[in-house]
């Protein structure tokens, strides 16, 4: 017994590790830049531009903040063509670009040199002087307005790949940089100029060819995992500690801890999925039981039809149609329609039970429409299990040993009926969670599903990671527990 | 004389005679076969444009035509456009006219029904002179309208289109995935593929350098494919697959080779079975829904998309139902008569075994289909994934929660997306109770 739970335990961390895995790729893969987003946010909400005055110093500081100047995963497979210390390159289009280049030539020395140039250009942009003694021959307005043109478009050509495009800007910026005052940039533009040439002449793009292994000790997956400390105690941990140690990161949207937000939301959905489960078992098991029984009879036909129409209802129509129905002041507005409490909240130090009688009301249609389903699925998997038992010898010879029916089935008969009843648990519990998005979004119940559907409409990665990972997690937990419970429980089988 | 044994006792037969005694299963096929006649035809059963029209002389049959206007040479020798998607059919002189059953389309407004008009209620319509005239029998919004004003009933045919090939062709995907590594994994089991030390690191090797060429190479080129469009996305992971099997197919017969070396020679047993069965486990333990949900509000909404995802999530019940259905043929006699005719094992898996150990697979595949639908309203009720421009019935069903008088919006979407799943659960049990070798008397 023990030897099987610690293998089932041994089978436990791989698909953990899988997990995170998993929904480490899909963060990974998110579109947008994480950085421009926290940018933004933070200059709404005017954090750090007291401390660096300029955006790119607060780019720099929340590359480092979010981990994204590391590589991504502790091996990579790579072109020799490609530079194994891209990461370093904060912006992500310009991080592209760059990949994208030297896929095309191969020569990453020489794509280097021609990125240092052309952000040393973008940089001159600064230092240009545009006052009524360096600008002859233009007005001061539209000298201005072309260097702010100038600098935009070489921005926009540090993210540009395509050859064609390049050309082009290249072009646009000599034609640009014409008036005498520029003559500085035009310089620096001559350098990229001819560093642009440099690569299209050494290029080697059958480098692409010839894969290359790297491997890095620290990396964002790495930090993910483990924080970006020691890996082990924590210590050190300048801006996270790791999802081993409860910390997912930052909320795009409110920028509160994301760990905080979820131990916030997550009653509501241990609430309801609980109290579904509960119900569930309550209602469904004395209804496989009868209708197994009662096999053929008409109160079994009539539950099984029945119990398979609930089955194939979905969920959310069943939610909207009891909304439409005894919330909708046109018909019953016994309930109210969203929510989980009185808006106005609860008088200061009013107690459980005024509390929760408060909540009563909102809390019916909710319940009802977590209940049936799992109530549905619950009591088929009853029935049929029961009729598996009944028809087995030892029952017939307790029914011959002339026992009472009752015993018979209550006695001898549901205990071990109720064993797949318990597995099931495992897999109804996580289901509930995760399925429940769409119920909480109906009813506005401020849980983790709720949180996702924000989190979504809000492009809020992490959160969605996050519930994910969690949502995970509890699932290979609620299978590990309900594997070993059945090793426990069922005398059967032995697992020598 | 043979022929008429064997056909007596064929499992087929057998299988099809216990399906349809099941009278609830044996329905639901009728309904599935009137569904898919609806989704097929959903362009000519719903549909603005008359199915015939004649036009100042003119015969035209707009609803069947591939171009979007018409250049109708008019008897006073001048030329009159007739743009079929803008043109006013219902305002149009029209001499004779068929329309469709249901004469709106599903995208389409119609003013003067806009703002929920209820199926029995008050329902106006513009005639022939521009006069807001009570809604003629023919032109009512027989099940209402929504409030844009657009025809729900319309809005239903044509989204199930959507909802069937949605589910049909996820499911597709994870039947060809699901079949594959069950059958692998049943027939290999632990010990029965058999290779040389060499050929296996050499293959290994191969896959990798396989990935490199197929799909790291060409990442740009994906990547850019994925922004554009459905098609070029299927176009390019097509060219990355093939370039994929070349590389691994011609690594495997370099490791033939090498296998033939000292040291390398040495046999070895690929533990087929158990990797399937871990990769399954792995799978099962993730919370579906969720992972869909994160990966659909990833990735860009569109319908391929999420039929990709769908499908490449939901193959490990199949491939369940196939492994246990394999680990029993594997020992049959005509499986060893085929090996020891010397054919491959592939020819042996995929022509002799798989056509016999399929059966099971269908159940799994009738239940996968109606969880994928039931996965896609949900999904387009929430309205992640899903363009929002679509019209599907979850969408419908979501628009109205926003109006509850509008019960119409409510119940008939709901409806249909729960007898399509009814009908494809009642199909799956079916197929269960006819294939369930137990039942077998």
């Amino acid at each position: 017994m023990l030897t099987y739970i610690l293998r089932r335990i041994l089978v436990f961390i791989p698909t953990l590790i899988a997990i995170t895995l998993l929904g480490f790729v899909i963060m990974v893969s998110a579109p947008g830049d994480p950085v421009e987003r926290m940018v933004v946010a933070a200059q709404s909400g005017g954090e750090i531009s007291s401390q660096t005055a300029n955006q790119t110093e607060q780019k720099k500081f929340w590359n480092k903040k979010l981990g994204l100047d590391l590589p991504i995963f502790y091996i990579s497979l790579n072109t020799l063509a490609q530079c194994d210390t891209l990461y370093r390159i904060y912006d992500k289009n310009e991080r592209e670009s760059l990949s994208r280049l030297t896929t095309e030539f191969g020569n990453w020395p020489e794509i280097s040199a021609y990125y240092a140039s052309l952000d040393a250009l973008n940089k001159e942009h600064v230092n240009v002087r545009v006052d009524s003694a360096s600008v002859v021959g233009y007005s001061l307005d539209d000298a201005k307005s072309a260097i702010n043109e100038s600098y935009f478009e070489s921005s926009a050509l540090k993210a540009s790949y395509n050859l064609v495009v390049i050309n082009a800007k290249l072009e646009n910026l000599t034609e640009l940089y014409k008036p005498a005052y520029m003559s500085k940039l035009r310089e620096k533009l001559d350098a990229v100029k001819q560093r642009f040439k440099e690569i299209e002449q050494t290029a080697t793009p059958w480098k692409k060819y010839i894969p290359a292994l790297n491997y890095y000790p620290q990396n964002q997956y790495h930090r993910w995992i483990f924080g970006d400390g020691n890996w082990l105690t924590g210590k050190g941990s300048e801006f996270t500690k790791g999802i081993i140690r409860g910390d997912f990161g930052t909320s795009y949207t409110t920028k509160m801890p994301i760990s905080e937000v979820i131990s916030i939301k997550i009653f509501w959905s241990f609430f309801f999925t609980m109290i579904s489960v509960v119900l569930g078992y309550l209602v469904s098991i004395p209804l496989g039981i009868q209708s197994a029984v009662k096999k053929g009879s008409r109160f079994d036909r009539i539950t099984t039809v029945l119990l398979f129409i609930l089955y194939s209802v979905p969920s959310f129509w069943l939610a909207t149609l009891l909304l439409m129905t005894f919330a909708n002041p046109d018909v019953l507005h016994w309930f109210p329609a969203s929510g989980i409490e009185p808006v106005r909240g609860f008088p200061e130090g009013a107690g459980f039970f005024e509390v929760w009688s408060g909540r009563a009301e909102y809390l019916v249609l909710p319940i009802i429409s977590y209940t049936y389903s799992s109530f549905a699925f619950l009591s088929r998997t009853m029935r049929v299990s029961m009729l598996e038992i009944v028809n087995q010898d030892y029952i017939r010879t307790a029914r011959a040993k002339g026992l009472s029916e009752r015993t018979v089935i209550y006695k001898h008969a549901l205990r071990n009926a109720l064993l797949p009843i318990i597995t099931v648990f495992a897999n109804i519990f996580p289901v509930s969670i995760g399925g429940s998005v769409i119920l909480e979004v109906i009813f506005t119940i401020p849980g983790m599903g709720s949180e996702v559907f924000n989190a979504i409409v809000n492009q809020n990665y992490p959160m969605i990671i996050t519930v994910f990972t969690i949502t995970g997690v509890l699932t290979l937990i609620g299978y590990l527990v309900s594997d070993i419970l059945y090793a426990v429980v069922d005398p059967r089988i032995s697992y020598k | 004389m043979s022929e008429d044994k064997h056909k007596s006792f064929s499992f087929r037969a057998y299988a099809w005679a216990q399906f349809k005694k099941n009278k609830p299963a044996y329905f639901s096929l009728w309904v599935l076969g009137i569904l898919a006649l609806i989704a097929i035809f959903a362009p000519i059963i719903a549909n603005d444009q008359p199915l015939y029209a004649s036009y100042k002389g003119h015969t035209l049959f707009p609803a069947f035509s591939f171009k979007n206007n018409y250049q109708l040479q008019m008897s006073d020798g001048s030329t009159e456009k007739v743009q079929l998607d803008i043109a006013r059919w219902k305002q149009m002189e029209l001499e004779t006219v068929i329309w469709a059953p249901v004469p709106y389309a599903p995208n389409k407004s119609d003013f003067y029904n806009s703002d929920y008009k209820s199926p029995s209620g008050e329902q106006f319509f513009k005639d022939k002179s521009g006069k807001k005239v009570p809604m003629p029998g023919r032109f009512r919004h027989r099940l209402g309208t929504n409030k844009k004003g657009e025809d729900v009933l319309s809005g239903l045919i044509h989204a199930s289109r959507i909802s069937l090939t949605i589910g049909i062709i996820s499911m597709g995907i994870a039947t060809i995935i699901g079949l594959i590594m069950g059958a692998l994994a049943g027939y290999f089991g632990d010990s029965k593929l058999v290779t040389t030390r060499g050929r296996f690191w050499v293959f290994i090797f191969g896959l990798v350098l396989a990935y490199y060429y197929g799909f790291m190479i060409r990442g740009d080129i994906l990547a850019d494919a994925i922004g554009t469009s459905g098609f070029s996305i299927l176009l390019q992971l097509f060219v990355s697959i093939l370039i994929f099997t070349a590389v691994a197919y011609l690594f495997n017969l370099i490791g033939k080779l090498i296998g033939k070396l000292p040291f390398l020679n040495v046999q070895t047993n690929i533990p087929v079975d158990s990797f399937i069965s871990r990769l399954i486990e792995i799978l099962i333990s993730i919370p579906g829904m969720i992972l869909i949900i994160s990966i659909a509000a990833v990735a860009k909404p569109s319908i391929i998309n999420l039929m990709l995802i769908i499908g490449l999530t939901r193959w490990t019940g199949i491939a369940r139902f196939t492994r246990a259905e394999f680990l029993k043929i594997r020992n049959l006699e005509y499986i060893q008569a085929g090996q020891s005719l010397g054919f491959s094992e592939a020819r042996i898996i995929f022509k002799h075994a798989l056509p016999n150990g399929v059966a099971p697979a269908f159940v799994a595949i009738a239940f996968g289909v109606a969880a994928a639908i039931l996965i896609e309203s949900s999904l387009s009720f929430l309205g992640v994934g899903v363009p929002p421009d679509v019209v599907t019935w979850g969408s419908l069903l979501s628009s109205g929660r926003q109006a509850f008088q509008a019960w119409w919006l409510v119940i008939f979407p709901g409806f249909a997306i729960f007898i399509t799943v009814t009908v494809y659960n009642l199909l799956g049990e079916g197929l269960r109770d006819a294939l369930d070798p137990r039942l077998k008397t």
